[in-house]
């Protein structure tokens, strides 16, 4: 009986505000917006406070006093910062050693098991993390390389070799092996031409592997854990001490630096991956 | 620049042979070219011989140097790709010297013969261009300045033109053919298109299925196809099994019941409606009744095409016909390209198989 005026409503409001589709979305928006800038607003929070007590919703004093702490060149943060870098790079030099060979030979169809040897850089990943390097750190034991550097970096590079060999192998199929030929025709010899024609033409991929194992080597924690504790921190496992003694403030600050170099990668590789290159992943 | 002698070439993919007793000279200065349709083998034979697809038997010389075994790179035979090839990391004249640098030329010496070769191909002031931001025909252009720019023995292009839009085709073919006047390379080109053939090259061979069906100057192959997939891959399209059995044809003959191929261009179908009646029927090979069934413009004519029993016959004519007109077409004797049913051979055997009037026939073919 009160058709006429639902009619009239509807014709004023307009009527896609009032299906129920259009709330469930706004609820479903909001919740993921929620569960993605939620934790981020609360480490940001963190960043700013000196001091946040329980009961209340916001900290009772902010303040900068922490990233002095931190950016002091007598904390631990700058050291650990330094060995992380020192660590990534080398990762990354690791890596790009083994993948360039592997990654052109493995281009190649002709290359005999293939698929087996592209699997194989798969398996460390196939088990759970942890067993693989409590194993390792077991091994390494026998070899001396727990606490040292070069442990930690074999460690990072076995992990980072996955991402290595992978993206160079597109990165190396998606070139033209006519531009090789072509190179070969004019009197180039298969060194030469690799070094002059093929490698320029990957480098973008390899970049972006290169940029891949150092992001995962720069957030490694657990094999670094096992193997390099206690003598090497990396800011990864300072994080994960700061955030055991309740130290909020310098662990969401370590988050943020961490931060700088993912959102780095993020325009880079937007810049260096091709299209044509992704769609040989793997292939 | 060397002569190249091809002999006995054979070359294939794995077990697959590609290309069969492949035996061709390529004189001093002169350009050749490999016509056929796609999967042919022309490709494959400069594939063979830039060291691209293993030699599984026979010889290939260059000069007098044997390179069939030999690493692509030591053969001094270079190619124009299909595709170009040109190396995107670099500018033109880094595209053009490459080969100089490789043999570790100086600097000076480099750059003099870079921009001596910009000029002969006419890209003056483009040399630190990326090629990337270059047009078809110019790449076209750099690709050729690459390939000349180490003085190879041989060069080949494979298929130069088929990336390029009509109206560029047609500069760039006879830019090629000039140069080539000009320096006198001895060169190898691969084509399908039989004009692009025709207006290029010294010679033409003819490949079909990984064997030369025949070699001869344009002239020769465009006038005196020695098979019948000569006659039809130049053009004479028209096909006709004797004897059809079939009072609308009558062929010069003074023996009707021998088994022949016919084969003739639209062209030299000459048409003539009942009205103008055709006059010198003595030197028309053959003779064919029939009627209009579609006629197609094409600019400077009309093609017609003649139903005759059951083969539809291709003519040109100068005038629109309307459909079902009665017509007469009349092939001459030298147009007619005539093929015997076994041997596919022409001439000497047929000379027995046919008459006094066709031996005129047959000797033009």
């Amino acid at each position: 009986m009160s058709y006429p005026q639902t009619n009239s409503l509807l014709a004023k409001v307009n009527i896609r505000y009032l299906r129920p589709s259009f709330w469930l979305q706004c609820v479903f928006i909001l919740l993921l917006a929620l569960v993605l800038f939620g934790p981020i607003m609360n480490l940001l929070i963190w960043t700013v406070t000196e001091s946040w007590y329980f009961p209340h919703a916001l900290p009772s004093q902010w303040g900068f006093k922490y990233w002095q702490q931190v950016f002091n060149p007598y904390s631990d943060v700058s050291g650990s910062l330094f060995t992380s870098l020192l660590i990534a790079v080398l990762t990354v030099v690791v890596c790009l050693i083994v993948s360039i060979p592997a990654g052109y030979a493995l281009s190649k169809r002709s290359m005999p098991f293939r698929i087996f040897w592209m699997l194989l850089f798969l398996i460390p990943q196939a088990f759970p993390n942890l067993t693989v390097y409590m194993n390792i750190a077991r091994l390494f034991y026998d070899f001396g390389l727990n606490g040292t550097l070069l442990g930690v970096i074999i460690v990072h590079s076995v992990h980072g070799l996955m991402f290595s060999i992978w993206i160079s192998v597109a990165a190396f199929s998606s070139t033209d092996p006519m531009l090789e030929r072509a190179s070969r025709n004019l009197g180039a010899g298969p060194f030469y031409t690799f070094f002059h024609i093929v490698l320029p033409q990957a480098a973008p991929g390899l970049i972006a592997s290169s940029i891949f194992v150092f992001l995962e080597s720069l957030d490694e924690f657990t094999g670094t854990f096992f193997v390099g504790s206690p003598n090497i921190t990396t800011l990864p496992l300072l994080l994960y001490t700061a955030s055991m003694e309740g130290n909020y403030q310098i662990a969401s600050i370590t988050a943020l630096i961490l931060l700088v170099p993912s959102i780095l990668f993020m325009v880079i590789i937007h810049k260096f991956m091709k299209p044509e290159m992704l769609s040989k992943l793997g292939k | 620049m060397a002569h190249l002698h091809i002999q006995n070439l054979q070359a294939g993919y794995g077990k697959k042979l590609i290309l069969d007793k492949i035996n061709l000279t390529v004189e001093q200065g002169e350009m050749i070219a490999l016509l056929g349709p796609s999967g042919c083998g022309k490709t494959t034979l400069l594939n063979a011989l830039c060291g691209f697809v293993p030699v599984s038997g026979g010889e290939i010389f260059a000069g007098s140097r044997s390179v069939s075994q030999l690493p692509a790179e030591k053969r001094n035979i270079t190619m124009v790709f299909q595709s170009y090839a040109l190396w995107p990391h670099m500018t033109v004249a880094q595209n053009i010297g490459y080969g100089l640098k490789v043999q570790k030329a100086k600097r000076a010496e480099i750059n003099r013969r870079v921009s001596e070769l910009l000029s002969i191909v006419k890209l003056e002031g483009l040399e630190d261009e990326k090629v990337t931001a270059l047009s078809g025909g110019q790449r076209q252009r750099v690709a050729l300045a690459r390939a000349l720019a180490i003085r190879p023995d041989v060069l080949v292009l494979d298929e130069p033109l088929s990336n390029l839009d009509a109206k560029v085709r047609l500069s760039v073919r006879h830019e090629i053919k000039a140069l080539q006047k000009q320096l006198g390379f001895t060169s190898l080109i691969v084509t399908h298109d039989q004009e692009e053939a025709l207006v290029m090259a010294d010679r033409i061979a003819v490949l079909n299925q990984g064997k030369i069906e025949q070699i001869g100057t344009p002239e020769e192959i465009y006038h005196h196809p020695s098979t019948p997939f000569v006659a039809d891959f130049m053009g004479a399209e028209n096909h006709i099994k004797w004897p059809t059995h079939d009072d609308a044809f009558r062929l010069n003959t003074s023996n009707p019941a021998a088994e022949l191929d016919l084969y003739f261009r639209s062209e030299n179908a000459v048409l003539a409606t009942p009205q103008a009646a055709s006059k010198d029927d003595l030197n028309a090979g053959l003779i064919i009744h029939g009627h209009v069934e579609q006629s197609v413009f094409f600019g400077n004519n009309y093609q017609i095409s003649v139903r005759c029993g059951k083969h539809t016959i291709q003519a040109d004519h100068d005038q629109n016909l309307s459909e079902n007109t009665p017509v007469t077409l009349s092939v001459p004797n030298n147009a007619l390209h005539a093929f015997d049913k076994e041997g596919k051979l022409v001439a000497h055997q047929k000379n027995h198989a046919v008459s006094v009037k066709s031996m005129r026939m047959n000797h033009v073919c």
